[in-house]
């Protein structure tokens, strides 16, 4: 009972999330760096009544799915699965443990690394074998820089990786399906499961927009929001914003666009005044077309768009506004 | 009942970053610093239970090199009651563990039934002191909380923020530690009065014998946290950049738009 990489299978009451396949397609292409074999990939699935969708994820990439069932861990809760975690690991002492950056990932993951006395690398965008050594890849500054990290001699390294960071595993794999009791009763965890709820709504659906011009920190304040609202109104378009602005209370949360807000995908985005901080970027990314205005020339938003302009955003945005009116004939 | 705020002085979001000639980390010298901006909301989630008399005394706690005593006063000056900072030279190129290991040390018998902390710091986003300290005190923790409830004088009700707008909610056994996401509320700034009473306030000092710690292991700890380099993200596909007068640019703008979306 050993593996090399364990990885966290990531489900919504048995519905599987594409999570875990990504993270097996990192596994399979680092035992394929490692020189380790596809049967020493294992993938850990907690939860009650898994045994059903664990065989996909045996299909689809795991050698042995490890479905650790218990009532008292039906529903996620950080001490439920930071628990089940430590003792899988410790049974199964791996090199490497991969975990969805997810909102549960990021929850139990650090406190399964201080469990075990290991380091965490988190947010990787990547992880990688150079010279011999994995290393892993993330986001540091919010984004203005990448940071490699070095976990040495730990054992084992874990990390939380980003949505989207490999593809998912592409091929088949003739997996088995372990079902082991998790271990956990529920009078001895310290926190219990009360519920999912949604977060507060409002009239404005950004999903179904077709244009969407969006503004961030770089406005200013909520009385300047005029630019970014004129523009939308000449293009026939809603309005959107990142976090910051919605934290401040310039506009209403239905208005944030991000992994906490609504992911869009209008026919075009502009975005004035937003670095790109990857919580935004990935609600905004499927985009048809992007504008980005922003004054740091080195903003990650360009990395993402389709046309970029450096400058003020309050000389651009309302020439633009000019322009628009101007070609649809309404000066 | 006593709560503690985990803070962090980190450089300012608009200061001049450049990358240190090692490669490994930021040029320090000409940036900015001031409070975390995810922990300015964790201490005005504590300050409003002390308002209400829910929190008898409350610590704000840090870990960083002198000129981080400077956001101990902040947090002193809107209204915790006194400060400690720890600050040791071997503790400067810690690993997060490590980090994690002083706090606890530090407050292992300070009583505290809540400790909270930003979601992450705005410098490194690291996201694992709080859930650290949880592990490491034996304590139930929660992350990117949105709204915290003390229901009773035994159990903490939070909500967490999941994705798409949806929330989860947990009732975690005090004592307890919460990572508060921002936008839980709308921090206060320091008055007048608050920023001259910080100035009778203790802010107490440790270092790591103090806290019975050991630079040797630490500096062991940090061995398998090593930053190998930092560099700028690599441009994507990247945008094509338009540049010139804003009229003309603009106009450009519009053409490319009609083109690729025929929304104009």
């Amino acid at each position: 009972m050993a593996c090399k990489i364990l990885t966290l299978v990531e489900h919504e009451s048995g519905a599987i999330r594409d999570t875990t396949f990504e993270l097996l397609g990192l596994a399979h292409r680092l035992a394929g760096e490692a020189g380790w074999s596809a049967s020493d990939i294992k993938a850990l699935a907690i939860g009650q009544d898994l045994a059903g969708p664990a065989s996909s994820v045996a299909a689809r990439g795991a050698a042995e799915v490890i479905c650790a069932e218990g009532e008292a861990v039906r529903d996620y809760t950080c001490d439920g699965h930071a628990r089940v975690l430590e003792s899988v690991i410790g049974a199964e002492s791996p090199e490497i443990v991969l975990i969805g950056h997810t909102p549960n990932g990021w929850d139990c993951a650090p406190v399964v690394a201080a469990g075990l006395g290991v380091p965490i690398a988190t947010e990787c965008s990547n992880v990688a074998f150079e010279n011999g050594r994995p290393l892993f890849t993330r986001k540091a500054f919010n984004g203005k820089f990448i940071q490699v990290v070095d976990l040495g001699d730990a054992r084992p390294k874990v990390a939380t990786v980003q949505r989207g960071a490999s593809p998912a595993f592409g091929g088949g794999t003739p997996g088995t399906v372990r079902v082991v009791p998790a271990g956990v009763a529920a009078g001895e965890l310290r926190a219990a499961f009360a519920g999912v709820k949604k977060g507060e709504t409002g009239a404005v659906d950004l999903t179904q927009a077709s244009v969407i011009v969006s503004g961030g920190r770089g406005v200013g304040a909520a009385e300047k929001f005029g630019v970014v609202r004129e523009l939308a109104a000449a293009l026939g378009g809603q309005i959107g914003a990142s976090r910051p602005v919605t934290d401040m209370g310039w506009l209403p949360h239905e208005h944030q666009v991000g992994s906490s807000g609504v992911t869009v995908n209008p026919k075009l985005y502009i975005a004035c005044g937003i670095s790109g901080a990857i919580q935004h970027i990935v609600g905004m990314k499927g985009s048809g077309y992007i504008v980005a205005i922003n004054k740091d020339p080195d903003a990650p938003i360009f990395g993402v768009a389709d046309v970029g302009v450096v400058g003020d955003l309050f000389e651009i945005v309302p020439a633009l506004t000019r322009a628009v009116k101007e070609a649809k004939g309404q000066t | 009942m006593n709560a503690l705020v985990l803070i962090k002085q980190v450089p300012n979001t608009d200061s001049p970053f450049r990358i240190n000639s090692a490669g490994t980390w930021v040029e320090e010298g000409n940036l900015t610093y001031g409070l975390n901006d995810y922990d300015r909301y964790a201490l005005e989630e504590l300050l409003r239970l002390k308002d209400a008399g829910t929190i008898t005394e409350l610590v704000a706690l840090t870990v960083g090199p002198e000129r981080a005593s400077s956001a101990l006063r902040t947090c002193l000056a809107t209204g915790a009651d006194r400060a400690v900072h720890i600050k040791d030279d071997a503790l400067a190129a810690a690993d997060p563990l490590s980090v994690a290991r002083a706090i606890v040390a530090a407050v292992k018998d300070g009583g505290f039934s809540l400790i909270l902390a930003g979601l992450q710091a705005d410098d490194d986003n690291y996201m694992q002191i709080g859930p650290f300290v949880a592990r490491l005190l034996g304590r139930p923790c929660a992350t990117a909380v949105m709204r915290l409830e003390l229901r009773d004088g035994a159990t903490v009700r939070v909500e967490r923020e999941l994705e798409n707008n949806r929330l989860q909610i947990v009732d975690l056994r005090l004592p307890a530690v919460i990572t508060v996401q921002t936008g839980i509320n709308e921090p206060r700034y320091a008055s007048l009065k608050g920023i001259m009473a910080a100035k009778k306030k203790e802010i107490r000092t440790l270092t790591l014998s103090d806290l019975k710690l050991d630079a040797g292991a630490i500096a062991a700890a940090s061995a398998r946290f090593r930053t190998v380099r930092l560099a700028p993200p690599p441009k994507a596909k990247g945008a094509e950049m338009l540049s010139g007068p804003a009229d003309q640019v603009a106009k450009e703008l519009v053409r490319r738009i009609r083109e690729k979306t025929g929304v104009i």
